[in-house]
């Protein structure tokens, strides 16, 4: 930092001094006194809570506040030695790109050439010199030879890079993207991420990324600079924040797993703060390391490993015939060779058998395309089979209506701005009830319930648009959940979110599912998959290719792999550990501490 | 429906936009100077022969016409009841069929039919030609064509954004559709105000949701630096080639001769 205060004003990219920004009719200001210089041809993340203030500052940078969005801006805000208020936003492009969160609203063409020269265009750049722009542009987000596909036929990662095309054409010095990849499996993801890398070594590019999660972008990161309540509460390099567990944690961050069990070591005193592991194979040099000094005899841990395994899986058996002797298997989804099609092209699921039964935690995973929500659609009617039969709790789907199974089927779609429509939290709610022909005092009671158990009382009256993105999730998940449904299917209930809502909105569903209802959720992301479902299912081109516990599932790299599915961490570090543990494959942190001494005790 | 444009190399796809609009002035005009039904089967032929040509999916357009069946049929009928023989020029159409009612009441003429026929064909014709047009020529060439005609170009970057919104307001249609559905709403309620009401679950969240994408778009767009100059680079150049010279003569000299034959020669009249 004391070097950063020695250099000249116009080496760096972004300048902002004192910028307090304050959102029109709000009280609480949004961004507050942030004071934040970035130095050219720097890789920097911006971190924080939702709501912490990262989009506004990005809209900040390019001039859309103060001169789109109205409100009260204070500061001074400079990019690359232009004055963000004294210039144009068209202008202030060819400097600093902005990329937004949604693709879908920053393509304008038809076509990809078409909507890659919209940029130029504006310029009136001659027809030529744009040809060759749209090309290089195209080049460097991997989509060359793209120029004639249609936009409206992309997939979401290639929509994405198409959007970063569009504001590289106008060749500008940095780039801002927001939550690029926060809709994209983890394909998509990658993909985006080595875009990125290669404009910052090819083209010198100063980025700015706001990003949820990091696991991948550790090393490649110059700095992190994490927003918390519209102030900046910390800068440094990302392994420093990275370490720093408590500090994650106040700023609701998500933590790496494998740093979380290097925390525990660390707290423990055995290793030091610049030992805490970043990635696997840190993390699997610590565990060998401190194994022989501080780890149960590995014949022990061996042993006792197994042994732990053994009187766990003999546990569980013991519950399940015990359940099964108190009531007989009951069957909530049953599918046989199901096919299904979209309009003449190719089967979408192809022989699908399944048998789900009640109080069953399932997740279903697998690249986009793959066919999960096409599935989870056939659970509630929303589609017919082709061919085959699905029968849910006790219903033949193609004999009942949606509006039908509804009543005892809920559905919660990833985007909950796609379903509310009511002017307050309650009548949100009372919506599918009334549907479902309940009465005034049942409507109300059960609301009642509901609220309260999403924690959502406290907005009851409130107009759901005015909460945040989080909220709104939760509210969608509240008004399924006031029809009692006996399964509850979930489509991504964490997109977006942060690291507080994952927590929050995880333990609402793990609650359900300890008071009977099944659930089956669709997911990409693998840590969460692995730390609360029961039973895994992964599809590849509308085939089940994978079924099991998320132990059995996540140790199979191989199948994985090929149906691009990135196992969690901390299962792909057991399998780096194969030596040591077996066949074990470890998906909680605490089981890999459970190896050490200290927590023989608690291991059992 | 209409504004799908057919990947294609074909001659027309290649004209000139001009030439097109030009040509399909050309149409307009011998579809509506001639009333008899004989000449305007002979039109029905040709463009279906030039739908076949560029291979336009007939199919497609029958299905189109299919649904208004009851609508030609009542267009027959009320020409053929309404249109009384003084409108008519030759003595042949003014030939009454029959009375429908008692005291020479309501005749049906011969001739009115004849023109109930001909706004058939200059219906259908109309509907092929179109079809033809909008097939062949891509939003590009008719963003080109406002152009050249000096329509501003805010109304083409409109037109443009409309059409790519299409697909996915149609898209963000149907998850909401689906979002609705799996809370219970049914979308058969009986009356007006119930089936306004099944639908407001669907359309205020369209609404909305059409309202924050605008918001962000018009971001992207100010992003892009749009709005900053009037006007923008063209990315193609319209130009004229040799078969448009042709097909433009070939055009004028059509609608001259059939000029002659109707005014001068007195043909094609009823």
């Amino acid at each position: 930092m004391e070097t950063v205060k020695v250099l000249n004003s116009d080496e760096f990219a972004i300048e902002l001094k004192n910028i307090s920004y304050c959102y029109p009719n709000v009280e609480e200001p949004c961004l507050k006194n942030i004071n934040l210089t970035v130095q050219k041809g720097k890789f920097i993340v911006l971190m924080g809570a939702t709501a912490a203030g990262k989009t506004t500052l990005s809209l900040c940078l390019n001039g859309l506040i103060p001169q789109l969005l109205e409100g009260k801006l204070t500061g001074q805000v400079s990019v690359a030695g232009l004055d963000v208020r004294k210039t144009a936003v068209q202008t202030l492009s060819k400097v600093l790109g902005l990329v937004l969160q949604d693709p879908e609203t920053q393509i304008f063409g038809r076509t990809v050439e078409e909507d890659t020269a919209f940029g130029p265009r504006n310029f009136q750049v001659p027809l030529d010199e744009i040809k060759q722009k749209v090309n290089s542009s195209l080049e460097s987000v991997r989509l060359k030879g793209y120029n004639q596909r249609m936009t409206e036929e992309l997939s979401g990662g290639e929509k994405q890079r198409l959007a970063i095309a569009g504001v590289l054409v106008m060749e500008p010095e940095i780039l801002v993207l927001d939550e690029p990849t926060s809709e994209l499996d983890p394909i998509g993801r990658s993909e985006i991420y080595a875009t990125l890398n290669d404009l910052r070594t090819k083209k010198d590019l100063t980025i700015l990324l706001v990003e949820h999660s990091i696991e991948e972008l550790i090393q490649k990161a110059d700095e992190v600079i994490v927003l918390n309540q519209g102030e900046v509460a910390w800068r440094g390099v990302p392994i420093e924040l990275f370490r720093n567990i408590p500090l994650l944690s106040k700023w609701g961050i998500k933590p790496l797993p494998v740093s979380q069990i290097g925390w525990n070591f660390y707290e423990k005193g055995w290793i030091s703060f610049a030992e805490i592991p970043l990635d696997i194979q840190a993390a699997e040099g610590m565990i060998r390391a401190l194994l022989p000094k501080y780890g149960l005899r590995q014949g022990q841990v061996l042993v006792l490993g197994e042994g732990l395994g053994h009187t766990q899986e003999q546990n569980k058996d013991c519950l399940l015939k015990q359940e099964n002797q108190m009531s007989e298997k009951k069957i909530s989804v049953q599918v046989s060779e199901l096919f299904y099609q979209y309009n003449s092209a190719q089967p979408a699921l192809r022989g699908i058998n399944l048998t789900i039964e009640a109080g069953e935690f399932v997740a279903l995973i697998g690249q986009n395309g793959a066919g999960k929500t096409t599935l989870a659609k056939h659970f509630n009617g929303l589609l017919k089979p082709t061919s085959g039969e699905i029968i849910v709790e006790g219903m033949k789907t193609l004999q009942y209506d949606t509006s039908e199974l509804s009543k005892t089927i809920g559905y919660v779609f990833q985007n909950p701005d796609h379903q509310i429509f009511s002017t307050s939290v309650a009548k949100e709610l009372e919506f599918g009830l009334k549907n479902a022909g309940f009465s005034g005092k049942e409507i109300k009671e059960r609301v009642d319930q509901a609220l309260q158990y999403t924690g959502l009382e406290r907005y009851r009256s409130v107009h759901p648009f005015s909460l945040g993105k989080g909220e709104r999730q939760m509210i969608a998940v509240a008004s399924i959940l006031v029809l009692k449904p006996k399964l509850l299917i979930i489509d991504e209930p964490t997109t977006g979110s942060d690291w507080a809502g994952v927590q929050t909105m995880m333990a609402l569903i793990r609650k359900l599912h300890s008071a009977g209802t099944t659930i089956i959720m669709i997911s990409h992301d693998m840590d969460l998959v692995a730390q609360y479902a029961k039973r895994v299912i992964g599809l590849k081109d509308g085939e089940i290719i994978i079924d099991g516990t998320p132990q059995a599932v996540f140790s199979q790299e191989q199948i994985l792999l090929d149906s691009a599915i990135i196992p969690p961490q901390l299962c792909r570090l057991s399998s780096h550990l194969k030596d040591i543990l077996g066949n074990e494959t470890f998906i909680d942190s605490s089981e890999f501490t459970g190896m050490f001494e200290s927590w023989e005790t608690t291991g059992c | 429906m209409l504004i799908e444009y057919l990947q294609g190399d074909s001659f027309i796809h290649r004209l000139d936009v001009r030439t097109k609009m030009f040509g399909f002035l050309g149409f307009m005009i011998l579809s509506f100077i001639f009333q008899d039904p004989k000449y305007q089967l002979l039109i029905v032929f040709s463009m279906g022969l030039l739908a076949f040509w560029i291979k336009i999916p007939l199919r497609k357009i029958g299905k189109m016409l299919v649904p208004l069946i009851p609508i030609i049929i009542s267009i027959i009928l009320i020409t053929g009841f309404t249109f009384t023989p003084e409108r008519f020029e030759r003595v042949s159409s003014q030939a009454i069929l029959f009375y429908v009612l008692p005291g020479d009441r309501l005749g049906a003429t011969l001739g009115g039919f004849l023109m109930g026929t001909t706004f058939i064909c200059r219906l259908t014709s109309m509907m092929i030609a179109s079809s033809v047009l909008t097939l062949t020529t891509s939003i590009d060439d008719f963003t080109q064509f406002f152009h050249k005609m000096k329509v501003p170009a805010e109304v083409s970057m409109m037109l443009t954004t409309a059409i790519r919104f299409i697909p996915t307001l149609d898209k963000k249609r149907r998850l909401i559709i689906e979002a609705q559905k799996a809370r219970g709403t049914k979308f058969n309620e009986k009356g007006i105000v119930g089936s306004i009401k099944s639908y407001l679950p669907i359309m205020i969240p369209m609404f909305i949701n059409s309202i924050m994408m605008a918001n962000s778009l018009s971001m992207a767009m100010l992003n892009r630096g749009y709005g900053l100059t009037r006007t923008w680079t063209t990315m193609r150049e319209l130009s004229f080639e040799t078969s448009d010279y042709w097909v433009i003569t070939l055009t004028v000299l059509l609608v001259t001769l059939a000029i002659f034959v109707r005014i001068k020669l007195q043909i094609g009249v009823l």
